[in-house]
C-alpha cells in the first residue's frame, strides 16, 4: 500500500510552510522571487534596534517611515 | 522573465568579455580559484574591522573570480575533476574566513550573543554543503533548501554595503538549518523508498 504523500495532505498554509523548508524550486523562478522579496524586506525593514544590532542602530525604513506620518 | 533572471542578465553581461579575456590570456581556472580566495580573505579582514563598504567591494571582487572560474574552465576545455574539487574547497574556505571576520569583530564588541549567532550560522553552513556531498555519494541528487553558497554570498554583500549584517546572519542562520533539515529529510525519504515529490 503507498502513502498519500505529505504535500497532498496539508491545507493551503501549511503546505506554504512546507514548501519552504522543503525547497526545490530553481532559480529564476517565481517562488524563488517571492522568496528575494521576502528576504530582502526583512533585511531591509527590520530596524536594527529590534535585532539589538551591533553595527546598526535607529529603526531603519520603518522608523524613517512612520516618522513622516502625521 | 523572472526578477532574480533579469538581474542575472544584467550582471552577466560585462562578465562574457571578462571570462573571454581569461580565456585569451590563458589564465588557468584554478589561478582564478585561488586569487578569489585570497581576495575573499582581505574582505573577511574588512569585516573584522567593521568597514562594512570595504568589505562589499571586496566581495564583488573575489566573487567575480569564484562565478568566473568555472565558465572559464568549460570555454577553455580545462574543466577537470581536480577543478571542481579545488574549487569546492576553497568555496569553504571563502565562506568560513567571512564568518571568523564577523566574529572577530562582534567579540572585540564584546557581544557575546552575536558570537554566537555568527558562529551557530557558521556550522550550519559547513553543514549544508556536507549534507548535500554526503546525500549524494548515497542518492543521485540532493538538491534541496533555499540557503546556498550564491545565496548567502549575495547576503554577505547585501548586509555589508546597506549595513544590515545582524538580519542578514539571522536570515541564513534560518535558512540554513532548514536547508540541512530539509536534506536529511529528503536523504532519509529517497533511502525509506518513499519517492512521491522529486528534489
Amino acid at each position: 500500500m503507498s502513502r498519500v504523500p505529505i504535500e497532498r495532505r496539508l491545507p493551503l498554509p501549511l503546505l506554504a510552510v512546507w514548501r519552504i523548508f522543503y525547497w526545490n524550486y530553481e532559480r529564476t523562478t517565481i517562488p524563488y522571487d517571492l522568496m528575494v522579496m521576502a528576504i530582502l524586506a526583512f533585511v531591509w525593514l527590520t530596524p536594527p534596534d529590534w535585532l539589538g544590532d551591533p553595527t546598526a542602530r535607529g529603526l531603519g525604513l520603518i522608523g524613517w517611515l512612520t516618522s513622516r506620518l502625521p | 522573465m523572472t526578477l532574480t533572471g533579469a538581474v542575472g542578465a544584467i550582471f552577466m553581461f560585462p562578465l562574457r568579455g571578462i571570462i573571454r579575456a581569461c580565456v585569451a590570456l590563458g589564465i588557468h581556472p584554478n589561478v582564478l580559484t585561488l586569487i578569489g580566495v585570497c581576495i575573499n580573505l582581505a574582505a573577511a579582514w574588512a569585516l573584522a574591522r567593521g568597514r562594512f563598504v570595504l568589505a562589499g567591494v571586496i566581495m564583488v571582487a573575489a566573487n567575480l573570480f569564484d562565478f568566473i572560474d568555472g565558465k572559464v574552465a568549460h570555454a577553455s576545455g580545462t574543466a577537470s575533476e581536480f577543478g571542481g574539487f579545488w574549487d569546492s574547497v576553497m568555496d569553504r574556505f571563502s565562506d568560513l574566513a567571512l564568518f571568523l571576520g564577523l566574529i572577530y569583530l562582534y567579540a572585540s564588541l564584546q557581544r557575546a550573543d552575536y558570537v554566537m549567532v555568527a558562529a551557530v550560522a557558521m556550522i550550519f553552513t559547513v553543514l549544508t554543503s556536507y549534507t548535500r556531498a554526503r546525500a549524494e555519494s548515497l542518492i543521485d541528487t540532493c538538491k534541496v533548501g533555499f540557503m546556498e553558497r550564491p545565496e548567502r554570498i549575495v547576503l554577505f554583500m547585501i548586509g555589508a554595503f546597506t549595513n544590515r549584517m545582524a538580519a542578514v546572519l539571522w536570515v541564513i542562520l534560518v535558512l540554513s538549518v532548514l536547508t540541512v533539515a530539509g536534506r536529511i529529510y529528503h536523504t532519509w525519504r529517497e533511502l525509506s523508498g518513499d519517492r512521491s515529490v522529486p528534489a
